[in-house]
């Protein structure tokens, strides 16, 4: 692990790092060419010749559903998700750090979260939201569900954060006079705060995928991923590839935005 | 006071989660525990309690074949999974020197995570199809006569579509670990003369064991509750427990379900409870 | 116009024949038909719909809201989730669109309320089929369930299915279709006549059925009982023995390699046949014209034994009262008026009051949709794409012809847990 050479180990895994996001990306590319299917084609190969109507398309009225109505719930539901996600599941990392009285059932009830399959989950709480006269939506019934599910994601991964975060750091802030808050805010939150971010990013995309949980908990409008399933019951055309590959194009910048962040606060933090 | 505060603070810290939980999970299940035990006919259903959902669950070759082929799917996704998963965080967290380079590299890995589940899957027909990319290749090269069959519709697909969907769950955790691992104790081991190996076996893997056990959990329970993939990748035909709870549902045949769906959750449950007994995630917080 | 149209709603029979061809010429296509009470556009009014995509089609949202002023909210969803919905969150939709199998066990749950057949301006103009079962008065009943055995009550609160036609109407018919086996006949390479066909061995492993268990275990009956395995006293219906004798054949079947996939969405028949992985399977129609429209080969093959047909309808929910019904009531007027018809005739489905869709449709679209004759001019999809040439005769003839040769329905049966047991089985096998 010296600086001044690669071991041949560094090489073959680089190979096989490669290897693997070939692999990640593969797939994304046959969306990628097909989405510039020409007017005529569909959703598998042969290429029937080559137009951006799709893309075009994408933003034209569909036959069945409505990209941009269920974008904008799945955006908004996935950034509440997101938030909320961060904030709990930070709290419940900074609980389990120490003993407390049902911590053990907790972490249990948190795992059953994960294993429950999603669509039980789904059925359970559209039936509990009738039951109780609510009316299921997306924002409050799949909000719920939503969370059910990156909930678990958020606190496992702060387990895996505080795992190995010697507590000598907070002594040594304690020591030095500075009070819990003070401590947290200017000694454990720099230190966890990319995990953070993870987590955010979790949230975020496994909502926005999330599409069993939302079945029956989405009430009366559909999220994206819902509405290009109901799509899918009537002829569907590669316009559902022009979403894909707008969507990877869109998730790029997102990721570039964030490791904008991330160098933002580097800088800052080595300057202050 | 302080004192006080300070012994209330975890409980204040969990109750967030505790709520949303409680409400949209402890309950929904309760729910299901109760409609688990009711009659159903093709009309309706009729409250009651009767046992017979589960001695019917559980009295089924069905059920058993189906288990049968749900863990063959997890045992196989876990085991390729922590494969890429470890090896891919391993040289994320110690063979990229840069902290910029090491977060854009993981990001990239992420970045497919963000397309849609559904289009990612389907992504995965026309190249493996029998006109599909792979296939025009090996037929265009001269590798094979004939199309082969089985890359699509089979186990293999439903395989090949569960590790691409769900790796990052396994890199994830395994990578954040590593990353916390002190790189003194690497240097130490270095330096008292142990080979990679060694120090993988010995230093690493030992310290990346929590992570490895948090990507175990989200892997096996994500292809124990999965039935998209396999209803999509096997085309239907091969079955899983929540696409036989599925059916059963897509009938209205909800205490069936529920009787399934408890099932599952405690055979999945002890999964983990196993898993946490070899591994104690919490142990170390 | 005005006056004529709601002088039809008195005397249609006779208004429509005479009146039929000057009101088509003039409202097709230009949203002319202000013969409804505007009284929404004051009073806003949203109505939510739900069902599958097939039906829930923007273009009829659009064109409600165009003439009546009512917001139609819809979404789409596959059936499976639609009737789990109209189940369990009744509160979460005004306007279910289902299917009629589905139906005999969504009605008895008390989600959807009657409605009086009072109230339905074209009654008188939905096919008989969907009222007696016939679709001319000397058609054979099919068998399964049939969309008449669970369209009427006895009462406003009935939860029971009556015998006859009735008062109150459950749901009103809205789309329906023969299903049979869809081929490329360029893969194929000879004639296809039977359900048993797609047993053939020479077709190992590229053919396919639906994966819906309800719909799939028609389509394995039409085959048992083409291929002389079995008759059964009534498909629609099994005993658990003739279960038990038709999914053991399945898995059979399945086990030797003889089917490539099951489908379950609208979207995967198609891929699967435009993709060349399967060359024979159970098939609808427009998903046959979907793949032609792809410049492929693709035949809806008319199969001696008859169709496996479907239905759909709307339903109204049952929180549904006071102006909100009404305008509910006034969605399904304009539903059956004919707009809408002609529309869904034009993608290759069926509308249930076929009268009033002629009046919305060209002579030649007619001609060839519905009467099985040669296209006059190029036949075109409702967004204007080509979808046949001039001489294209449509597969499978004329309404008459395929609705009258249905075999059997969609069907829930009584034994509908034990099938979906077995039905298990044979996916896992």
């Amino acid at each position: 692990m010296g600086q001044e050479k690669r071991s041949p180990g560094f090489y073959i895994l680089a190979a096989f790092f490669v290897l693997f996001v070939l692999f990640l990306y593969g797939p994304l590319s046959a969306i990628f060419i097909l989405s510039f299917q020409g007017p005529q084609g569909g959703l598998t190969f042969p290429l029937n010749g080559v137009s951006v109507r799709w893309f075009q398309n994408l933003f034209e009225q569909q036959a069945v559903g409505d990209f941009g109505a269920s974008f904008s719930r799945s955006l908004t539901l996935g950034l509440m998700v997101m938030a909320a996600t961060v904030v709990v599941s930070l709290l419940a990392g900074l609980a389990f750090r120490r003993r407390f009285f049902g911590a053990t059932p907790l972490f249990y009830l948190t795992v059953a979260s994960l294993v429950v399959p999603s669509i039980i989950v789904s059925l359970g709480i559209g039936v509990l939201f009738q039951q109780l006269g609510l009316r299921p939506a997306w924002f409050s019934s799949a909000y719920g569900a939503h969370m059910t599910w990156t909930l678990p994601f958020g606190v496992l991964i702060m387990f895996a954060v505080f795992n190995r975060f010697s507590p000598s750091y907070e002594e040594a802030a304690r020591d030095l006079g500075a009070n819990s808050w003070q401590t947290f805010r200017h000694v454990v939150l720099p230190m966890i705060a990319p995990s953070l971010i993870g987590v955010g990013l979790f949230g975020f995309s496994l909502s926005y995928d999330e599409f069993a949980r939302t079945l029956m908990t989405s009430g009366s409008s559909n999220t994206l991923p819902l509405e290009i399933y109901g799509m899918t019951t009537n002829v569907t055309t590669p316009v559902l590839y022009a979403l894909g590959t707008v969507t990877t194009v869109f998730s790029f910048l997102i990721i570039l935005l964030t490791v904008g962040i991330i160098y933002f606060i580097g800088q800052r933090r080595s300057r202050s | 006071m302080n004192n006080l505060l300070s012994r209330a603070t975890p409980y204040l810290q969990a109750t967030p989660l505790l709520v949303i939980l409680g409400f949209f999970l402890a309950l929904p299940i309760l729910l299901l525990l109760v409609v688990s035990f009711w009659d159903y006919d093709f009309a309706g259903m009729y409250p009651g309690f009767m046992t017979f959902n589960y001695a019917e669950t559980l009295g089924s070759w069905v059920t058993w074949k189906t288990y049968g082929n749900t863990l063959k799917f997890a045992a196989i996704v876990w085991a390729i999974t922590a494969f890429i998963g470890f090896w891919v965080a391993y040289f994320l967290a110690f063979h990229v020197r840069k902290a910029s380079t090491q977060t854009v590299l993981f990001l990239v890995c992420t970045v497919p995570f963000l397309t849609s589940n559904i289009i990612r899957m389907i992504s995965w027909i026309p190249v493996l199809g029998r006109n599909g990319l792979v296939n025009s290749a090996l037929v265009g090269a001269g590798i094979v006569d004939q199309p082969v069959e089985w890359l699509l519709y089979s186990d293999f697909a439903v395989i090949l579509a569960m590790v691409h969907l769900y790796t990052l769950f396994m890199v994830t955790p395994i990578f954040n670990t590593m990353m916390r691992i002190d790189k003194s104790l690497v240097e130490a081991a270095r330096d008292g003369g142990a080979s990679d190996w060694q120090i993988i076996w010995n230093v690493i893997l030992p310290l990346a064991k929590p992570g490895i056990a948090i990507g175990s959990i989200f892997v096996v329970t994500l292809v124990m509750a999965d039935f998209s993939t396999v209803q999509v990748m096997s085309g239907g035909q091969s079955a899983s427990v929540a696409l036989m709870m599925r059916n059963q549902m897509s009938l209205l045949q909800y205490p069936a379900a529920a009787a399934n769906a408890v099932v599952l959750l405690v055979v999945v449950l002890s999964m983990v409870a196993g898993i946490l007994r070899i591994v104690d995630i919490r142990k170390e917080l | 116009m005005t006056d004529m149209i709601k002088k039809t709603g008195i005397s249609r029979r006779n208004l429509l024949k005479t009146g039929a061809a000057a009101v088509a010429g003039a409202a097709v296509g230009s949203g002319a038909i202000t013969g409804f009470p505007t009284i929404w556009a004051q009073n806003p009014i949203t109505l939510r719909q739900f069902g599958t995509g097939v039906s829930n089609l923007n273009a009829i949202a659009e064109k409600c809201k165009e003439d009546l002023g009512i917001t139609l909210e819809m979404t789409a969803t596959d059936s499976d989730a639609a009737a789990q919905r109209a189940v369990t969150q009744p509160d979460s939709y005004d306007i279910a669109d289902i299917e009629y199998w589905i139906l005999k066990k969504v009605f008895p749950t008390g989600v959807i309320q009657p409605m009086e057949i009072s109230k339905l301006k074209y009654y008188d103009k939905i096919v008989p089929l969907f009222k007696t079962g016939k679709l001319t008065p000397d058609s054979v009943i099919a068998q399964g369930t049939a969309p008449h055995t669970v369209g009427f009550v006895e009462a406003k609160d009935s939860k029971e299915f009556a015998k006859g036609e009735t008062e109150y109407f459950t749901m009103v018919p809205t789309i329906y279709n023969a299903d049979t086996l869809g081929i490329r006949p360029d893969l194929v390479g000879r004639e296809i006549t039977t359900w048993a066909d797609i047993m053939d061995p020479a077709f190992k492993g590229k053919t396919s059925i639906l994966n819906i268990p309800s719909i799939g275990i028609m389509d394995a009956a039409m085959i048992m009982e083409a291929m002389g395995n079995i008759t059964y006293a009534d498909k629609g219906n099994m005993t658990t023995e003739e279960i038990d004798k038709t999914i053991d054949f399945l898995i059979k079947a399945k086990q030797d390699g003889q089917f490539r996939a099951f489908w379950k969405s609208f979207d995967e028949s198609v891929n699967l046949m435009a993709s060349g992985e399967v060359v024979i399977q159970s098939m609808w129609s427009p998903a046959v014209a979907a793949v032609r429209s792809k410049g492929i080969a693709c035949k809806y093959q008319p199969l001696k034994e008859g169709y496996r047909s479907w239905g759909g309808g709307l339903g109204l929910a049952a929180h549904l009262e006071g102006a909100q019904l009404d305008a509910a009531y006034e969605y399904i007027n304009w539903y059956t008026s004919g707009w809408v018809g002609g529309y869904l005739n034009r993608q290759g489905y069926y509308s249930a009051a076929m009268d009033t869709a002629k009046e919305y449709m060209s002579e030649d679209e007619w001609g060839y949709w519905i009467e099985g004759k040669p296209a006059q001019g190029e036949i075109k999809a409702p967004d204007g794409t080509v979808m046949e040439k001039a001489g294209a005769v449509r597969d499978g003839g004329s309404f008459l012809e395929r609705m009258g040769h249905v075999a059997c329905w969609n069907s829930v049966m009584d034994e509908d847990r034990y099938m979906v047991r077995r039905w298990n089985e044979f996916i896992a096998s």
